[in-house]
């Protein structure tokens, strides 16, 4: 089941994990069809898609995980299930140096106003955390 | 739900569209705890993990993406969940210069050769077709 934040026990476990290398994060990502911006908003009311509305907060999430040396490394509609199935719009996978890497973005003092857009668009995710082998992580 | 090889259905749709588009294919892996090869074959008395045996077949597929210019993207262990649920052991990334290098791979005889190893290892996975904004 797709959510649209870590529980708890996911983030406790995510923190405290003694894995101490890099992480990538592999988001699968489901839009809205229309963006929903509260009332006051710059943007509501302007028509902004899901989709469009998440990728103004995937652009200001890349900008701060430059702080911290982390990176895209993919990020790209998805068009279909060739085996298997789901509903996923999109993927998007980051790479950072370390955990704490990823946790320091999240707690970037710019991270409250992009997180509006992700608010805004996004109707759920799964986000699966991977360790990257040396092997084909182009950098 | 994930599964082993695409529907009849799934592969229609992939074969209506523009074969020449490049993709990526987003993979996600569950493994077997002990590899199925069929007895009699070299590998069966090997006692291998579903990792080792898929590992084996992903060891062969660098010449094939060689020859077909394919790009390995990314690949590495998953480790958890942090937001929603799901039960996989590997994701890879791979990207083909179009819809019909991806097919003619999966037709080559190289990677009819090494096929044996996935089914041994696999226990089911998605592949989720993406489109390269590159």
């Amino acid at each position: 089941m797709p959510a649209f934040q870590p529980t708890a026990d996911q983030f406790r476990a995510f923190r405290d994990d003694p894995h101490d290398g890099p992480v990538a994060q592999v988001n699968l990502l489901k839009f809205k069809d229309m963006a929903i911006y509260q009332q006051g908003e710059p943007e509501h009311g302007d028509g902004s898609t899901g989709f469009k509305a998440y990728l103004r907060y995937a652009e200001a999430f890349e900008k701060m995980m430059e702080d911290v040396d982390g990176k895209c490394v993919f990020k790209a509609p998805a068009e279909r299930f060739f085996i298997g199935d789901g509903d996923w719009d999109m993927v998007w996978i980051n790479h950072f140096p370390d955990r704490k890497a990823f946790i320091a973005t999240l707690n970037h003092p710019n991270y409250k106003d992009a997180a509006r857009h992700r608010e805004a668009g996004l109707l759920h995710q799964d986000l699966v955390v991977t360790r990257p082998d040396d092997l084909g992580v182009s950098t | 739900m994930s599964a082993i090889q695409p529907t009849p259905e799934q592969l229609e749709a992939f074969l209506t569209r523009d074969m020449t588009q490049p993709i990526a294919m987003l993979n996600l892996l569950k493994f077997k705890d002990k590899a199925t090869y069929p007895e009699g074959t070299p590998e069966a008395g090997e006692n291998l993990s579903g990792m080792e045996a898929y590992m084996r077949y992903g060891a062969g597929l660098p010449p094939i993406f060689e020859t077909i210019g394919a790009r390995l993207l990314y690949n590495g262990p998953v480790q958890s969940f942090m937001i929603g649920e799901g039960d996989y052991d590997a994701a890879a990334l791979v990207r083909y210069p179009s819809r019909e290098a991806f097919l003619s791979m999966t037709a080559s005889e190289a990677y009819q050769a090494i096929h044996h190893h996935r089914d041994a290892g696999l226990a089911h996975q998605l592949l989720i077709e993406t489109l390269p904004m590159d």
